[in-house]
C-alpha cells in the first residue's frame, strides 16, 4: 500500500498488574485495506485495540489518525475522531426492537421525541451505505439469529465511525454461512475507503479476506505481511513462534501402562463453545501428554466431560482400564483424579475463605480431617503449613483469605491441594494463564515432578510454548476433534499447521 | 493479634453503619423539633431504665435473634431467603395447632417439646416450597420466598378465622396454649427461657458452621459454588439442606414468641420480625455470635421506641428509620470494599 499511513501506533506499551500485555508495538495501517491482527490468546491483539478505540489507555507510545497524534480518552472521542469497534460480546439491548438499538446512535442528542418514522428513514439510509440489509425493524434483537445481531452492531459502530472500523474475533460466533456475508461487507466497506481492523486467530479466513496480516506474539510485533495469502503456514509459524529451545524434560520412567484412554468422546457445546466431536488420546504413567490448540476448540468441554459436569455423549473414557461416564465430579475425584481448573478464581478456590480452607476444599482432604462430623482444626492448620511451605505459597498467614495472595500463590494452593489427595491423574488446564514468568516456571516445574512421581498429566493448555516445553507428547485440539499424538522431537510444521486448522480436512480429523 | 484485627475489621463496618444511622435518625428527630438528646435519653431510658424494661428488651430480642440466625444460615449458603417471614408464621401456627389437637393426646412433659419441634418442622417445610422451586426450576429464591410469605400470612388469617379459631370468640384469634405447653417465664417479668433457647441456637450454629464437615461444604456452597462443586461437594443438597435449616430457625423463632409471649395466635401476629431480621443477619456479619449482639442492640431499639414516643413525643417508626439506614450503610461499605478490592 502506498500513501501515508490512516492510522499508525509507535512504541505502545501496555501492562496489566504482573503481565506486560503489550512492549513497544509499532505498526502502521493504510486506508481502504482490510487488514487482520493476528495472534494466538494473550498475544496482545485486543489490548492493542482497545487503546486505538479509546477503551484503554496506553502506558506509553503514540496513535496517529492522518499523521495527527491522538490522545483518546474515551470511547467517545475515538467514535468523534471517526473510529469504532465492535466486540466478541453484542453491546445490544436483547428485549428492544432493532429500531430502539439503533435510536441508541441514530438519535440526534436533543430530540425529545420517539419519531420511528425518522429513525427508520435515518436507519434504512446508513444502512444502504454500508450496504446491509436491514429486515424486521420491529424485532426484538433476541430473536435475530447471530449473524444480523453482529451486523446490527457495524451498523451502531459505523454510525459516526466512518474511519475506521475495529472487529474483534468477528466470525467466533457465526456461521460459515453469515462469515460470508460479512466478508463480503468488509470488502465493500474497504472499496469505500475505509480501514477495517479485524482481530483473529484463525488462518483460512486470513487468505479469505485480508489486504495485509501483522503478526503479535506476546505483546511483540512478529512482523507484517502483505497478501494474497497462497501457503500459510508462513504465517502460522509467525504466530505460534519460532521452534523454541527443546527443553529437554528430567528422564523419568514412562510405563506403558495407559492411565487415561479418550475413545472417540462427544460431548455438547458450552454457552459459545465448540463441540466436542472426536476426542482421542492416552495419558500414560509418568507421562506428561499436552493437548495444544487455539482457545474456544473445545477445551473447556474436554476439561467439563473430565470433570464430570458435563454428560458423555458418544465415545468412551477409561481410567486405569475401567470404563468411566461420570455425573459428577465427586465420582471423578474418587477415582483419584485432581484438577486444576481453567479459571482458578471463579472454580478452583473460594475467594472470601482462608488459605487454610481452600486447602481443605477437597472431597478426600474434608474425609481425611473429619472426625465423626467435626472438623479437626489443628490437623488441618498443620497439613495447610506444610502444604505452603513444601510448595512455597507466599502467604502473610493460613488465615489470610484466597482472594488476597497473587496469581502464581493461588494456583500453587490449588495444585498443593490437588496434590495433597494423591491423585494417579491430574489435569490441568491453562495452569499458568495470566502468570509472571517466575510463577509460570514454578508451575511447570512442578508440573514435571509430579510425572516423576509417576503420576499422568494431562495438560490443556493456549500457550503452544507451555506445551511444547513439558509434554512427552502432544495432541491438537481444533474445532473438538483431536490429531493423532505426536512424540518427540516436535515437528512443528505440522503442530502449526493442525492448530490453524490445515489438514483438518471435511472428516474434522487430520 | 493477628486474630484480634480480623475481628476489628469486621466488627468495624457493623459499628459504623450504627452510628451513621444513629446520626441519621437524630438528623430526623432534630428535623421534627425535638432535642434529639432527650429522645434519645428517653429511649436508652426506656430500653434499659429498669429491670422491667430490660426483661422487654429480652423479649424482643428472642424472636430478633432466632430469626436473624435463619437469615445467617441461609446467606452463609449463599441462599437469600426473604422468607424468615412466612416461615416464622408457619412455625406460629404450628405450634398453635399441637396446643389445640396434640396437647391433649400428649403427656404433659411432652407437649411443649412436640410443640416447638413441630414449629420448626412446619418453618423448615414453607421454606423446602422455595428451595425445591429453585433447585428443581431455578426459580429465583428471593421471589419466590417474598411471596410465600404473602401466602403464609393469608394462610394464618383463614386458620384464626377458620379451624384454629377460639370458641365463642369476639375476634379472630387461636385458643391459648394449655399452661403445660408455655415456656417458663423470670416471673414477675415477661423474659422467658425461649431466651436460653435462642442463645444455645448461636452458639449451636456457630459451631455447625465453622466445626463441622457440613458447615463448611455450607458456607463452600455460599462462597463459590462451582469450586465447591469441583471439590467434589453436592451443591444441590447443600442447598436444600441450608434452606430447611434457615426455615427451621425461623419456624422455631414462631413457636417460642407463642409459647413465650403471645399464648396464641391472630392477624398481624408479627410486627415484621423476619424482615428486622435481614438487618440482624447483615449487622452481625453473618456471623450466629455476632447475631446475640445485633438482635439485642434492635430488640433495645424496638423496646425502647415506647418510651421515646411517650416522653420526647417522636414517633417509634423513627426506629424503623434507624433499621433501614443501618442496612444501606452496611451495603454502601460492602460496595466500597469490593470496588477497593476490585482495584487492588
Amino acid at each position: 500500500m502506498s500513501g501515508s499511513p490512516a492510522v499508525e501506533v509507535r512504541g505502545i506499551y501496555k501492562r496489566y498488574g504482573p503481565v506486560q500485555a503489550l512492549s513497544g508495538v509499532s505498526l502502521s495501517f493504510a486506508w481502504g485495506e482490510v487488514h487482520a491482527v493476528l495472534g494466538e490468546n494473550g498475544a496482545g491483539k485486543s489490548t492493542l485495540m482497545r487503546i486505538l478505540a479509546g477503551e484503554e489507555r496506553a502506558d506509553a507510545g503514540e496513535i496517529r489518525l492522518g499523521g495527527q497524534t491522538l490522545h483518546l480518552r474515551s470511547p467517545l472521542e475515538a467514535r468523534a475522531l471517526g473510529i469504532g469497534m465492535v466486540h466478541q460480546h453484542f453491546a445490544l439491548a436483547d428485549r428492544l426492537s432493532v429500531r430502539e438499538n439503533l435510536a441508541l446512535v441514530l438519535a440526534e442528542p436533543r430530540e425529545w421525541r420517539f419519531d420511528s418514522a425518522q429513525l427508520d428513514r435515518r436507519a434504512r439510509a446508513w444502512a444502504e451505505r454500508v450496504g446491509l440489509e436491514l429486515a424486521a425493524l420491529d424485532e426484538p434483537v433476541g430473536h435475530l439469529p447471530v449473524g444480523a445481531r453482529q451486523r446490527l452492531e457495524i451498523l451502531k459502530a459505523l454510525v459516526g465511525a466512518r474511519r475506521v472500523l475495529i472487529l474483534d474475533e468477528p466470525t467466533a460466533v457465526l456461521t460459515p454461512g453469515e462469515a460470508e456475508q460479512l466478508f463480503a461487507m468488509l470488502r465493500q466497506l474497504k472499496a469505500q475507503g475505509l480501514l477495517v481492523l479485524f482481530i483473529t486467530h484463525r488462518l483460512p479466513e486470513v487468505a479469505v479476506v485480508a489486504d495485509r496480516v501483522s503478526v503479535l506474539r506476546h505483546g511483540r510485533v512478529v512482523g507484517t505481511f502483505d497478501g494474497p495469502f497462497p501457503d500459510l503456514t508462513e504465517l502460522a509459524r509467525a504466530m505460534v513462534g519460532e521452534l523454541p529451545v527443546e527443553s529437554a524434560p528430567s528422564p523419568r520412567s514412562i510405563s506403558g501402562e495407559p492411565l487415561l484412554e479418550l475413545h472417540g468422546v462427544q460431548a455438547a457445546a458450552s454457552a459459545a463453545g465448540m463441540p466436542l466431536r472426536a476426542v482421542s488420546l492416552q495419558v500414560r504413567r509418568g507421562e506428561i501428554v499436552g493437548v495444544a490448540g487455539v482457545d474456544g476448540n473445545g477445551q473447556r468441554e474436554l476439561f467439563e466431560v473430565l470433570a464430570g459436569l458435563r454428560p458423555l455423549q458418544a465415545g468412551e473414557i477409561r481410567l486405569l482400564g475401567r470404563r468411566l461416564a461420570p455425573r459428577s465430579p465427586s465420582e471423578v475425584l474418587d477415582a483419584g483424579v485432581g484438577f486444576i481448573p481453567p479459571d482458578r478464581q471463579r472454580e478452583g478456590l473460594v475467594l472470601a475463605m482462608s488459605v487454610a480452607e481452600n486447602v481443605l476444599l477437597h472431597r478426600a482432604s474434608l474425609t481425611r480431617f473429619t472426625r465423626h462430623g467435626f472438623l479437626e482444626w489443628s490437623r488441618i492448620r498443620a497439613h495447610a503449613a506444610e502444604l505452603v511451605e513444601r510448595y512455597r505459597i507466599r502467604t502473610p498467614s493460613l488465615e489470610t483469605r484466597a482472594a488476597a495472595l497473587s496469581g502464581g500463590n493461588q494456583q500453587r494452593l490449588i495444585l498443593a491441594r490437588e496434590l495433597a489427595a494423591e491423585p494417579q491423574l491430574l489435569v490441568a488446564v491453562n495452569p499458568t494463564r495470566g502468570l509472571d514468568f517466575l510463577a509460570t516456571r514454578a508451575i511447570a516445574k512442578a508440573l514435571q515432578e509430579v510425572a516423576a512421581r509417576g503420576c499422568g498429566v494431562l495438560l490443556v493448555s493456549t500457550d503452544l510454548d507451555e506445551v511444547l516445553s513439558c509434554s512427552d507428547r502432544i495432541t491438537v485440539l481444533y474445532r473438538g476433534s483431536t490429531s493423532p499424538l505426536l512424540a518427540r522431537p516436535w515437528d512443528l510444521q505440522r503442530l502449526s499447521a493442525w492448530m490453524a486448522g490445515l489438514g483438518f480436512a471435511q472428516t474434522g480429523q487430520p | 493479634m493477628n486474630m484480634m484485627r480480623q475481628v476489628a475489621r469486621e466488627v468495624f463496618p457493623s459499628l459504623a453503619a450504627v452510628a451513621l444511622a444513629l446520626l441519621v435518625g437524630a438528623a430526623f428527630v432534630w428535623a421534627s423539633g425535638v432535642s434529639p438528646a432527650l429522645a434519645f435519653a428517653a429511649l436508652v431510658q426506656g430500653a434499659f431504665g429498669s429491670l422491667d424494661s430490660l426483661s422487654e428488651v429480652a423479649v424482643k430480642t428472642c424472636p430478633l435473634l432466632l430469626t436473624g440466625l435463619a437469615i445467617i444460615a441461609a446467606f452463609r449458603a449463599g441462599v437469600w431467603n426473604i422468607g424468615a417471614e412466612g416461615q416464622l408464621l408457619a412455625g406460629a401456627a404450628a405450634i398453635a395447632f399441637a396446643g389445640r389437637y396434640l396437647a391433649p393426646e400428649l403427656p404433659a412433659l411432652l407437649a411443649l417439646p412436640a410443640g416447638l419441634a413441630l414449629a420448626a418442622a412446619s418453618g423448615a417445610a414453607w421454606a423446602a416450597l422455595a428451595a425445591l422451586l429453585k433447585v428443581q426450576r431455578n426459580v429465583n429464591e428471593v421471589i419466590s420466598t417474598i411471596m410465600l410469605n404473602f401466602v403464609a400470612a393469608a394462610l394464618l388469617s383463614y386458620l384464626v378465622q377458620g379451624p384454629l379459631m377460639e370458641a365463642g370468640a369476639r375476634y379472630p384469634q387461636s385458643d391459648a396454649l394449655p399452661a403445660h405447653m408455655l415456656l417458663p417465664r423470670l416471673a414477675p417479668y415477661r423474659v422467658h427461657a425461649g431466651l436460653g433457647l435462642a442463645v444455645l441456637a448461636a452458639v449451636a450454629l456457630q459451631i455447625f458452621l465453622f466445626r463441622t464437615r457440613r458447615g463448611f461444604e455450607l458456607r463452600a456452597v455460599g462462597g463459590n459454588p462451582a469450586a465447591a462443586v469441583l471439590a467434589g461437594i453436592d451443591a444441590r443438597r447443600t442447598v436444600l439442606f441450608a434452606f430447611a435449616l434457615s426455615g427451621a430457625l425461623a419456624g422455631l423463632a414462631g413457636g417460642v414468641e407463642v409459647a413465650g409471649v403471645t399464648r396464641r395466635i391472630y392477624e398481624r401476629f408479627s410486627p415484621g420480625w423476619g424482615f428486622t431480621a435481614i438487618a440482624v443477619g447483615l449487622l452481625a456479619r453473618i456471623h450466629p455470635l455476632g447475631a446475640l449482639l445485633s438482635a439485642a442492640f434492635f430488640g433495645a431499639l424496638d423496646a425502647g421506641s415506647n418510651s421515646m414516643q411517650r416522653v420526647a413525643g417522636v414517633s417509634a417508626v423513627l426506629v424503623q428509620v434507624i433499621q433501614g439506614c443501618v442496612i444501606l450503610f452496611l451495603a454502601a461499605f460492602e460496595t466500597y470494599r469490593r470496588r477497593a478490592a476490585n482495584r487492588a
